[in-house]
């Protein structure tokens, strides 16, 4: 009874939250506001239905599933960088002008040569020729 | 030795010149002289059985259900011909070794005359005529790689052309006669349409298949009105043109009439026929040749008039006449080819071959004089050299067959003919030999070295010999004969003196009047000029250019380099093949119930079919096309969800996630709007999609109401799958066991795809197109920030699980969905991801292999497990299992499927990745010069 509450609890709390993802989504005036809608919706909403089948499986079936953390990591991975492109995708494509600017500089998406990830890159394996087949037309 | 090693024989040894020219071009020659020296003691040592009147025979069926299978047989005929086309063969080897300059390429020359001579074998021992066929075609084609050698010069290539285009057309004709012969005889064995004769000649068919297989040998053999490709053909190297052109490929036409001879002849039709044509072209190639200054033009008018005269004796149609035409063909090879080889010599030595610049080369060339002299003298018919034989033979028979109601229009015909054949004999030795030496010539003449004269001075040996003895030429001939027509005629006498006959006196006149001829050349030019007016093959030039006019306009029309447009031709043959399909048969009542459509799959149903009717609609849009594409994607892999298809499922996901990636990066490229068309462009598109898709449609729906007429095999392999594959997961038993082979092809063709791909992207990486794509300027301004650090981060996070899910789908396909073309999807995508968030330049420093080495390990895994299967006494691809336990692991099954599902893998990710890789080195390479600008400013 109590863990039927619970599972029910949570999954009610997740429609309400892809509930109030999807009214953000219409309701939210520009593309950088929209974005905060499904993205917690979708954690959140999301989540939630994963919790409720955990619940699930351990007290109505007996075992222990795991695929659910499984599904959480993905989602946890995967969100951040869809929203990342979305936001990015808007400051390229409509350059937004009410946007606060980052310290000193201008977004790195506008200004073409940048890289976030230059260090990153520069790893310990040197850079070879990209088109080795180049050289040998001569 | 069996008949298939001696006909596989010079194909082996083609191989050997190509491989032995690195040791110069003695060793190359020398391979190839050894496989034809083997074939040839091979066919020798059959000599005994064959004279005896016995025939030899293998035979290695294929396709014994459609008559198809590789028999040979080796009879007198047959033995006849393959010891010219080897013993000839083996001369011109030897005697090419020596003619071919420096700078020809050796090899390939030798590689080229072995394939030529395998085929001329293969028609000459084939005892099925499809089989027979096959050779055929080859022999056109290798003779087009040796007419056109020397590929630098004009007059070479169109030769080259124009005798393909003659010969293997009329091979076309032939084989639709070969299928009627076939069809009235109830058999593809010669051995057999030979013995049905009577049933032949009485069939309605007969006058068709006649008149098609004659098409083809006279084509093959230079009868006239189809003569004018040989003298083109003399732009070839001599060797070829003395092997090819006058000994034996051209005689694979009259070989072919011999060879059905007791089938096909006897009748009004084949006597008129074989008789005029034969006459007319010995008459027609004669007179030319008479006016020919071009030593090799010449010799080729005369083996045009020569292969007339042999075609002619075929038509008669008794048996003393192909016993003459038979012991022409040795004759007519053995002096025919000599000459050539000594025109060979003469241009070598002095740098020309126009006779009017040669003469007086008596002195200077005395052996080349020698042996020219007697081939030409055993050419016109001079007694006691071999031509004088088969000549007599000719004319003795013509003055005994009556033609066009007379017995002296054949006699004064074949008179004129040996006459004018004795003219032009005179003529070559007189002009070329005789006279007064002169100070002009190219280069200082003297006689050749051994390499050049041997070849020549042992076909002047057997024209002397067989001249002197014909008795020693006897057996051969007489086996010939006999197995032309299909009787004993061990009986026969060759002999030089056969009395005063009428033959002796048109002999006389012939000799006589030929030289008459030879003083009164000066006065019969105007008929050369006209002669050769007339000799101009225009009517070919018209056929050839209305040819390429109507297949140019008819690919125009059918596709012009727009997509749709092909697509509509295909779609359009697709439709009117269904509608016809449709018309001709009815439609079954309906026998199964409709399934309920629960709201669910309704809602789904509706999405997929809104989004692919908004598809046309948005379709100007790229990008926005492309979403709704993988959202249609999408749909469709949940169907297969829901219908219980989860490894349909699976790969429809991860084959739109690289169809996705693969058109964005092509995407980078192109527009992203496209032009609109035409309103009628437009409406016959739509037109044509609709109805074609609902047709589709319609067939499916048709199909699933019904119960299939036929037990489907979907039981077999239910039942089949693990007691004969292994594993529970029937779709991949199916597709590494049960359809292996399909899968093999369709590795090697995906492999073959990415290779292509690879090539059109890396000719876009040179020059000029390389120029072209660094000035290229995309069409919507590029964003800085290419490679963001969160993106870059959470990628490799994720490769390791990527990876071990691909191995994981790879490990349970065979008992669970999954397998090898699924994970190796999974892999790609898992390194797509690491080339588009760290970049190109990233991934490829620490890319470990090769994408093409791959490609190749994959089909050859594949491969070679399907071999594995032969060493256990089973077909390819049969795959074995079995249970094995290590201590550390439960019992866990292994299956030669895996290793063939191996190379499966191995090739899925190698071709992605190499199309993918391709498609985004241009792109970089496009952007290169554009990010350090970026960087600079």
């Amino acid at each position: 009874m109590v863990w039927d509450l619970l599972i029910t609890g949570f999954l009610v709390l997740a429609g309400v939250f892809g509930l109030v993802g999807s009214f953000g989504l219409v309701k939210l005036p520009d593309p950088m506001t929209r974005l905060h809608a499904p993205t917690k919706a979708t954690t959140l909403g999301v989540g939630g239905v994963l919790i409720a089948s955990m619940l699930f499986f351990a007290a109505k079936m007996g075992h222990f599933s795991a695929h659910e953390l499984l599904i959480t990591l993905f989602l946890f991975l995967t969100a951040p960088v869809s929203a990342l492109f979305l936001a990015k995708a808007n400051l390229h494509h409509d350059r937004p002008q009410n946007l606060p600017h980052p310290e000193g500089s201008e977004w790195a998406i506008l200004r073409i040569g940048t890289d976030t990830a230059a260090e990153t890159l520069a790893g310990p394996v040197p850079e070879q020729p990209l088109t080795p087949r180049e050289g040998r037309e001569t | 030795m069996s008949l298939l090693l001696i006909v596989i024989l010079p194909f082996l040894g083609a191989l050997l010149p190509a491989v032995l020219i690195r040791s110069g071009r003695g060793m190359a020659a020398a391979g190839a002289g050894l496989a034809t020296a083997a074939a040839l003691a091979g066919v020798l040592a059959h000599l005994p059985r064959v004279f005896a009147g016995e025939a030899v025979v293998a035979r290695l069926d294929w396709l014994p259900a459609l008559g198809l299978s590789a028999s040979f047989r080796l009879d007198g005929l047959a033995a006849l011909f393959a010891i010219l086309i080897l013993g000839i063969g083996l001369l011109i080897l030897f005697y090419a070794r020596y003619y071919l300059a420096k700078a020809d390429p050796a090899g390939r020359f030798f590689t080229y005359l072995m394939l030529f001579q395998g085929a001329m074998l293969g028609i000459v021992l084939s005892d099925n005529i499809l089989l027979l066929l096959i050779f055929w075609e080859l022999t056109s084609l290798s003779s087009f790689l040796l007419i056109g050698y020397w590929s630098h010069r004009p007059d070479a290539r169109a030769g080259a052309v124009m005798a393909l285009v003659v010969t293997a057309t009329g091979g076309l004709v032939m084989i639709a006669g070969m299928l009627v012969l076939g069809g009235i005889a109830g058999s593809y064995e010669i051995s057999q349409i030979v013995k049905a004769g009577p049933a032949i000649r009485d069939s309605g068919l007969y006058p068709l298949a006649l008149g098609l297989i004659l098409l083809g040998a006279f084509t093959k053999s230079a009868q006239f009105p189809f003569h004018f490709w040989l003298p083109r053909a003399m732009a070839a190297p001599t060797p070829v043109s003395a092997y090819l052109h006058s000994a034996t490929m051209v005689k694979a036409g009259v070989f072919l009439l011999a060879r059905l001879w007791p089938a096909l002849s006897g009748t009004p039709e084949w006597f008129y026929v074989v008789t005029t044509v034969g006459l007319v072209t010995m008459l027609w190639g004669a007179s030319v040749a008479l006016f020919r200054t071009d030593l090799k033009a010449l010799l080729a008018y005369s083996t045009v008039s020569h292969l007339g005269l042999i075609v002619m004796l075929l038509g008669f149609g008794s048996k003393a006449a192909a016993l003459a035409a038979v012991f022409h063909v040795l004759n007519h090879a053995s002096f025919k080819a000599a000459l050539f080889l000594s025109a060979g010599i003469i241009e070598h030595e002095t740098g020309t071959r126009d006779i009017d610049r040669l003469g007086g080369l008596r002195r200077l060339m005395p052996l080349t004089f020698a042996l020219a002299t007697l081939a030409a003298l055993s050419m016109a018919g001079v007694p006691l050299l071999n031509g004088f034989l088969s000549k007599e033979m000719m004319l003795e028979e013509a003055a005994h067959t009556t033609y066009l109601g007379g017995v002296w229009v054949l006699a004064a015909l074949t008179t004129l003919g040996a006459l004018i054949s004795a003219g032009y004999s005179f003529r070559l030795i007189v002009l070329t030999f005789l006279g007064q030496e002169r100070e002009d010539y190219p280069t200082k003449p003297h006689d050749p070295a051994i390499g050049l004269w041997l070849a020549p001075a042992l076909l002047v040996a057997v024209v002397v010999v067989v001249g002197l003895f014909p008795a020693l030429a006897r057996p051969l001939v007489a086996a010939a004969a006999g197995a032309v027509v299909g009787a004993d005629m061990s009986g026969v006498v060759l002999k030089i003196w056969h009395g005063l006959t009428p033959a002796l006196a048109m002999s006389a006149i012939a000799l006589a009047g030929g030289a008459l001829l030879l003083t009164q050349a000066r006065r019969l030019q105007w008929a050369g000029v006209a002669l050769a007016r007339l000799s101009a093959p225009a009517v070919y030039a018209a056929i050839m250019t209305g040819a390429e006019a109507g297949a140019r306009r008819l690919s125009a029309a059918l596709h012009d380099g727009a997509m749709a447009r092909s697509l509509a031709a295909l779609v359009l043959v697709a439709l009117a093949a269904g509608g016809w399909a449709f018309a001709s048969a009815g439609l079954g009542p309906e026998t199964r119930a409709m399934l309920p459509v629960p709201p669910v799959v309704a809602v789904g149903w509706l999405a997929l079919i809104v989004a692919s009717l908004w598809l046309p609609f948005l379709h100007r849009d790229r990008l926005l096309a492309l979403v709704l594409i993988g959202i249609i994607g999408l749909m469709v892999s949940i169907g297969f969800i829901y219908l219980s298809a989860p490894d349909l499922a699976l790969t429809q996901i991860t084959v739109e996630v690289v169809t996705v990636v693969l058109m964005l990066l092509a995407l980078n490229f192109l527009p992203k709007q496209s032009i609109a068309e035409p309103f009628a462009l437009r409406a016959r598109d739509a037109g044509l999609a609709s109805a074609a898709g609902l047709g589709v449609g319609a067939l499916i729906y048709a199909l699933m109401r019904r119960d299939f007429a036929a037990p489907t095999i979907s039981a077999y392999h239910v039942e089949n799958a693990y007691s004969g594959g292994g594993g529970t997961n029937i779709v991949n038993v199916i597709l590494v066991d049960f359809r292996g082979y399909d899968t093999f092809g369709e590795i090697i063709v995906l492999g073959i795809a990415a290779l292509v791909i690879f090539a059109l992207a890396d000719v876009m990486l040179r020059r000029p197109a390389l120029r072209r794509l660094i000035a290229w300027t995309p069409d919507q301004p590029r964003a800085g920030d290419a490679h963001p650090l969160m993106l870059v981060v959470t990628t490799r996070l994720v490769l390791p699980v990527a990876l071990m899910v691909g191995v994981y789908i790879f490990l349970r396909g065979h008992n669970a969905p999954g397998g090898g073309f699924v994970a190796g999807l999974v892999v790609s995508i898992a390194l797509v991801m690491q080339y588009m968030a760290s970049g190109l330049a990233w991934a490829e420093a620490r890319l470990r292999f090769d994408y093409h080495a791959l490609i190749g390990a994959g089909v050859l895994i594949a491969g070679l497990t399907g071999i594995g299967a032969w060493f256990a006494g089973r077909p390819f691809l049969t795959s074995a299992f079995g249970y094995v336990t290590l201590p550390p692991l439960e019992k866990f099954e292994l299956a030669t499927a895996m290793a063939f599902d191996l190379g499966v893998f191995l090739t899925v990710v190698g071709a992605v990745m190499l199309a993918l890789a391709s498609l985004s080195r241009l792109s970089h390479r496009a952007h290169h010069d554009e990010r350090k600008r970026g960087e600079t400013g």
